[in-house]
């Protein structure tokens, strides 16, 4: 059970934290985000699931995001680009006690793992419905996470989110076109 | 034979100065003449190999689920295996272990440490036993890690050899979610079991990289689960054989755990009143949709005095219901351990396990009494989520959408109502599929 006024740095008397949190992995195989980075794209199932309106479907999407440990879920609606024509985007983030982008352990990737393991359960489920989803790294990830109101950028343009502030993950970005209905426009 | 003759006899095929018989609680017993599993000869590796019959094995193997979440989640009856997240981690190639080992001088900081580690991955409950030539499976056998594969320097070491070289198992779980579990046989509590168990691979999978991060070697696929649970204190051995564990209750799983040369400190077994409840309670028993658990006391099988249940007939049910459920589930969610993990739960079993042994019958039975009381004898509560609803009857089909008015060309049937949820079979149709055995 945690207390809410226990630190998040619950672990100070432990002398092996910092090597869990800091030291970057001497062979990447041993990750778990390294083995799901580098997994496949499945197929779309050949016959699509039958859908309610896409405010139902986006609420279904949602909640099986939070059911795979998204803490914030949000739809943007894309600008159509002619080369792959998705047009819209599941943004899901989940927070970081310790920023992945300068806490290279294993640890400290422990975000990036969660958030890994949401786009491709997440991605792979839609695919399962007949519908087509894509999962990859985004720079544009911020943007697109204040585009589905989740939260505005600070000056570094990095997302602060009302609920953890500083401290979330943005994980990869899905696009489908699985009918949702959208809460921010790109 | 009488009891001092009992007692004279050799312990166990294992037992000697060196590996001491293991006391493993008061649920579970190692009384001697246990023979090392082979995991070929377990249920799945059976099936696999065609030797449980056709119905089996194309339900394991040539079936196609209807449901995309059983598609994306269960280790079988997906359309495309690139979509199982299972099949990615536990077939991916193994790590390097790195050659700068971390120097361990408190065994006891870095047994909080790995339990930190795991926890903050994501499990929801680590235990740590000391290895045992019993715990592992036979030599020679190969290894076991269900969807994928598992291949280390080591595969032809004996028993023996590994627990003396590798002297700690780790065992770190996830618990399915209590409200989805409610509906058993049932699609939602598949993705209660199945999504937890995806998780939980992961988790195992991340910490066995972790380990061999610090320098020290991690071995899978070599430990009976259910051993290094009892073991290392997740929990006592039920009647139903699931591991019970004083937070969780029976819906924990039992992942293929991690044997290693890390400098640990093992758990000791628990006890949290498991014995003496099933000895009296039996509501698992009455429930099985198939007979499979037994009534009667424990029974000593392969030297080892336990509960010991059907798994033939509990495996065969499963192509029979393939169109509704995947995971049965049922001994689980009747079990009374199995509650959500809140105050008034834990404080309860903390009163089981303070009651002294001779006054515990008597508390058992007021317990039981409650649980019939108020969560019933039964499970049959409707549980809605997401586009899933089990007051839909079994067969039928019926706009599942709360609140959803809209009229459907294909599904028909009038809107549900009531409390109630179906789950196929209902008890009364399976009572021919096995006899009881008391």
């Amino acid at each position: 059970m945690r207390l809410p006024w226990s630190s998040k740095d619950s672990h100070r008397n432990d002398p092996y934290w910092d090597f869990f949190i800091n030291t970057p992995p001497a062979d990447l195989a041993n990750t778990v985000t390294e083995m799901i980075r580098k997994a496949p794209e499945g197929n779309v199932f050949p016959a699509k699931t039958e859908l309610h309106t896409p405010e139902i479907t986006s609420s279904h999407v949602k909640g099986m995001a939070a059911y795979f440990g998204a803490e914030l879920v949000g739809v943007v609606k894309l600008k159509q680009d002619v080369a792959e024509s998705f047009p819209y985007a599941v943004i899901c983030a989940v927070h970081a006690d310790y920023d992945p982008r300068t806490s290279p352990g294993i640890g400290g990737q422990v975000p990036v793992q969660n958030g890994l393991f949401i786009a491709f359960v997440l991605s792979a489920w839609i695919r399962e419905m007949g519908f087509r989803a894509s999962t990859a790294a985004d720079s544009n990830a911020n943007k697109l996470a204040v585009a589905a109101r989740l939260g505005t950028l600070d000056a570094r343009g990095r997302l602060v989110t009302e609920k953890f502030g500083a401290n979330v993950h943005i994980a990869n970005i899905i696009r489908t076109d699985l009918p949702l209905a959208p809460d921010g426009q790109e | 034979m009488s009891k001092a003759e009992k007692l004279d006899q050799p312990k166990s095929g294992h037992s000697s100065d060196e590996f001491p018989t293991p006391y493993l609680g008061r649920s579970v017993k190692l009384v001697g003449g246990h023979v090392n599993v082979d995991m070929n000869q377990s249920p799945h590796p059976k099936n696999q190999r065609g030797e449980l019959g056709k119905p089996l094995f194309n339900w394991y193997r040539n079936t196609v689920s209807k449901d995309p979440l059983t598609r994306v989640s269960a280790p079988n009856h997906f359309a495309d295996r690139r979509h199982f997240l299972t099949n990615i981690i536990n077939r991916s190639s193994d790590g390097k272990i790195n050659p700068t080992k971390m120097a361990v001088e408190d065994p006891a900081a870095m047994a909080r440490h790995i339990k930190a580690v795991a926890l903050y991955m994501g499990a929801d409950v680590v235990g740590i036993a000391k290895a045992h030539p019993s715990f592992l499976y036979a030599a020679g056998g190969g290894r076991y890690v269900q969807d994928g594969t598992a291949k280390d320097d080591f595969q032809s070491n004996t028993p023996e050899e590994l627990a003396r070289r590798f002297p700690f198992i780790i065992q770190a779980t996830t618990a399915w979610d209590y409200n989805k579990l409610q509906a058993h046989r049932h699609q939602i509590g598949d993705a209660a079991y199945h999504v937890s168990q995806m998780k939980g691979v992961m988790v195992l999978k991340a910490l066995e990289g972790y380990i061999k991060e610090l320098g020290y070697t991690a071995i899978r696929g070599v430990v009976t689960p259910q051993a290094a649970g009892v073991a290392g204190g997740i929990g006592e051995l039920g009647r139903n054989g699931l591991v019970i564990n004083k937070n969780f209750g029976a819906r924990i799983h039992m992942p293929d755990p991690i044997l290693t040369d890390l400098p640990l400190v093992a758990d000791e077994p628990v006890d949290i009143g498991v014995e003496d409840f099933c000895k009296i309670c039996r509501k698992c028993a009455n429930t099985c949709p198939t007979n499979s658990i037994p009534f009667g006391d424990k029974v000593v099988f392969n030297g080892i005095e336990k509960y010991k249940i059907n798994w033939l007939t509990c495996y065969k049910l499963r192509p029979y219901v393939h169109e509704h459920w995947g995971s049965c589930l049922t001994c689980a969610a009747v079990c009374p351990f199995t509650k959500p993990n809140v105050w008034w739960h834990i404080m309860t079993v903390a009163l089981l396990h303070g009651c002294p042994y001779f006054a515990r019958p008597a508390l058992v039975r007021f317990l039981k009494w409650i649980d019939d009381k108020f969560w019933g004898v039964v499970r049959n509560n409707r549980v809605t989520w997401l586009g899933y609803d089990s007051g839909v009857k079994p067969g039928e089909h019926a706009c599942t959408v709360a609140g959803c008015n809209a009229s459907h060309e294909k599904n028909s049937a009038s809107a549900v109502s009531g409390n109630t949820g179906y789950y196929a079979p209902l008890k009364e149709n399976t009572n021919r599929f096995v006899k009881r055995d008391a």
